[in-house]
């Protein structure tokens, strides 16, 4: 594990301040603060439904918040124009759940795409780069499979051979690791990792898988009801005294998110004439 | 009454938002045209899966109505003894208002509901997103080539259904029936009026196009990414765009030939 040593040096690559975001009535984030520093691995973690998935979304820009500000390398993402929006996604890659290949190209054509898209580089030289990016994921035998040919754990792997086809400044993986079986999750959080560490990718990993995370992460925050509830290192979050990150860290069923959902006393409920 | 009176106009507010967007959207598939005419390869592709993929239910869509055409028409003409007007009914007939408009409902249930489905699914499997991410504008590069090739293979298709339909009506009328061949021929050559019937008739089968196509990509783009979300949508593209080929076809007709 690196550390994050420039932090205290340079800006964070990510600065939200304030962000409020809701759906319908609820409130998604309620002045959420959070820093991403530049070039370290951090984790967002948090149980589902928290809008761990929704917080990527604003940053990259595909959500508006109703309040606060997201700042990608000092820009205001939701501030941009659509062409200096689009100029900064190009620096920006993520790695989708689904891992949101094109279903009618190959796996060679789903990593040319962005450099198809963005560069003029001729055939010859987006073969070569298509070959490299799938070797570092270990799927160049793979390039002519198409994506409905290939495992859950293959799939995210294109997909994040993908999301670094144009060499980004940052990655956000959202889930990688959810319904993977202990290889593929095994290779997923290898891979991540050394991404971050050999190409200093700033990473931004939003997941509830414990264990993986808190494996390979530098910074971890931890978000419930729409704030952050606790941030730091790995080994201070597995020694937190507070009641939700001990729940959450340790898997523990009840506390001070309960067991039950909020409903009306068992016994009037079960016996009372009302549905 | 009063929870009635608001439930309704939920509705209409919501049919009303539907169609704003639906209109909002026709603005960067028209921009996306720019794209097409850089990379026409794109164009191509569509045109094959939109198109040429349903050559086969027009084509054989058309020799059917066209063989009843000639039929029912004989039948018909034969009792005044106007047999020999059967090549100008049949010609005129599918030129004028069967070729476009059941063209056009073919299309939107073979094509529209394709395109619908799968840009639906592309949503529902964050494949529109991740086009996004990728700073590749979905609208202008899955939309828009779709929406061009919805147009042109239109009046393509409804001009194939014609001809087979006119040639099925010759197969029954002529084939079957005896009719006089120079009779249906000439008859149908005398008949029909360039402009008249043949502009007026692909002036339609465009018309057609424009909102089959409409209708399938924003039902598709505008879906709930979900099965039934995706299901829902599909079901409207056939629905909306039946209905909006048989409203159109009525004021289209009434303009043109009143």
């Amino acid at each position: 594990m690196t550390e994050v040593d420039d932090s205290a040096e340079q800006p964070p690559l990510v600065r939200i301040r304030g962000l409020r975001f809701r759906r319908g009535s609820r409130w998604i984030f309620d002045g959420l603060d959070i820093d991403i520093p530049r070039g370290g691995l951090t984790a967002i973690m948090g149980p589902s439904g928290t809008g761990k998935t929704t917080l990527l979304k604003l940053i990259g820009a595909q959500l508006r918040p109703d309040e606060g500000t997201v700042e990608v390398d000092g820009e205001n993402v939701h501030a941009l124009s659509t062409p200096d929006l689009y100029r900064l996604r190009m620096r920006m890659g993520m790695l989708f759940q689904s891992g949101a290949l094109l279903t009618d190209m190959s796996v060679f054509d789903n990593v040319a795409f962005p450099l198809r898209e963005h560069t003029h580089l001729n055939e010859s030289m987006i073969r070569k780069l298509v070959l490299l990016k799938l070797e570092a994921v270990g799927l160049r035998g793979a390039r002519d499979l198409m994506p409905s040919e290939l495992s859950g754990g293959m799939a995210r792997r294109v997909a994040l051979a993908r999301a670094i086809a144009l060499d980004p400044m940052m990655i956000m993986y959202d889930e990688p690791f959810t319904g993977q079986d202990p290889i593929s999750m095994g290779v997923l959080v290898q891979l991540i990792r050394r991404l971050n560490d050999a190409a200093r990718i700033t990473s931004i990993v939003v997941s509830h898988d414990v264990a993986e995370t808190l494996g390979i992460a530098d910074l971890v925050y931890v978000i419930s009801n729409g704030r952050v509830v606790e941030s730091g290192t790995p080994a201070q979050l597995s020694e937190s005294g507070g009641d939700w990150t001990r729940q959450f860290i340790r898997g523990l069923p009840d506390g001070p998110v309960p067991f039950h959902y909020p409903a009306p006393p068992l016994r009037g409920d079960v016996l009372g004439a009302q549905r | 009454m009063i929870e009635l009176f608001a439930q309704l106009g939920g509705w209409g507010m919501q049919a009303l938002t539907r169609l704003g967007r639906a209109h909002l959207l026709l603005l960067p598939l028209l921009r996306g045209g720019l794209d097409i005419l850089r990379r026409p390869r794109l164009l191509v592709d569509q045109l094959f899966s939109v198109g040429v993929l349903t050559i086969l239910i027009i084509a054989v869509a058309g020799l059917f109505v066209g063989m009843v055409l000639g039929l029912q028409g004989y039948y018909i003409l034969s009792r005044f003894g106007g047999e020999t007007a059967l090549g100008l009914m049949v010609a005129a007939s599918l030129v004028r208002e069967l070729g476009p408009v059941l063209t056009a409902l073919l299309f939107a249930g073979r094509a529209g509901s394709a395109l619908t489905a799968e840009i639906g699914l592309m949503k529902a499997t964050e494949q529109l997103s991740g086009l996004e991410m990728m700073a590749v504008n979905p609208q202008y590069r899955i939309l828009a080539p779709r929406f061009f090739a919805g147009i042109v293979s239109v009046p393509l298709l409804a001009a194939l259904f014609s001809m087979l339909g006119v040639m099925g009506g010759w197969m029954v009328g002529g084939g079957m029936l005896g009719v006089d061949k120079a009779a249906f021929w000439n008859g149908m050559q005398g008949g029909i009026d360039f402009h008249e019937d043949i502009v007026n008739g692909v002036i339609k089968s465009v018309v057609f196009g424009v909102v089959c196509t409409w209708i399938a990509i924003f039902q598709g783009y505008d879906c709930v990414p979900t099965s039934e979300g995706v299901s829902r949508a599909t079901t409207r593209t056939v629905v909306h765009s039946s209905l909006a080929v048989l409203g159109l076809d009525f004021v289209l007709t009434a303009m043109m030939f009143s």
